[in-house]
């Protein structure tokens, strides 16, 4: 059995060689290392959480988790939305190259909007409310 | 409209069973032990099923931990 404060340290270590390996992997053109490295290392830390001896989440954690996430999705959100919209604009009047930008950023949006209403969908019946 | 709040008595209880430690509280209710801190120093409110755990591990009413103040 672990302490948390020795899961702790090793939950950095692997942070770290994961973000190089996948770092370098993305500078030297290998495609093929950073996501396995990511899975690998989701891996080794749940294995590692395992092994703990004392209780590190709980309601409390996801409560903060669910604030956390709902200010993080806003913030994210309007964010992108206003500086896709900027890059746009200028893309119209002679910035051509801030269109891509501009359509990446908006687009990631209508994709976590889509993704949250069918996970809000989900959530929703399996809790009892109507479809 | 008054703002309603929970209180408890989760600190005066764990001195009340042999000065019982917050980490081993937290472990007999199943819980973090910041969990516990936040709830003695009135900052979280736990759900139903941790309020229930609480009780139990004192031996106690749900009642006799959490008070309703309004």
């Amino acid at each position: 059995m672990m302490s948390y404060n020795k899961f702790k340290i090793l939950r950095l270590f692997v942070v770290i060689v994961a973000g190089f390996l996948a770092a370098w992997a993305a500078y030297n053109g290998y495609a093929w290392i950073p996501a396995p490295a990511l899975i690998a290392a989701i891996i080794i830390l749940l294995l590692f959480r395992r092994g703990l001896r004392e209780i590190t989440v709980d309601e409390r954690t996801f409560s903060i988790a669910y604030k956390a996430s709902r200010v993080a999705f806003v913030a994210f959100g309007v964010g992108a939305v206003a500086i896709g919209a900027t890059l746009l604009a200028l893309g119209q009047s002679g910035q051509p190259e801030l269109k891509p930008v501009g359509f990446t950023l908006c687009y990631s949006i209508c994709a976590l909007v889509i993704i949250y209403s069918v996970a809000y969908s989900v959530y929703n019946r399996k809790f009892g409310g109507q479809a | 409209m008054a703002k309603a709040r929970i209180g408890n008595r989760i600190r005066r209880l764990r001195f009340e069973r042999g000065e019982m430690t917050q980490e081993e509280l937290a472990a007999r209710a199943g819980c973090t032990r910041q969990t516990i801190i936040a709830l003695e120093q009135g900052k979280y409110v736990p759900s139903i099923e941790l309020a229930f755990k609480i009780a139990r591990t004192f031996g106690v009413t749900l009642e006799d931990v959490f008070q309703y103040e309004e």
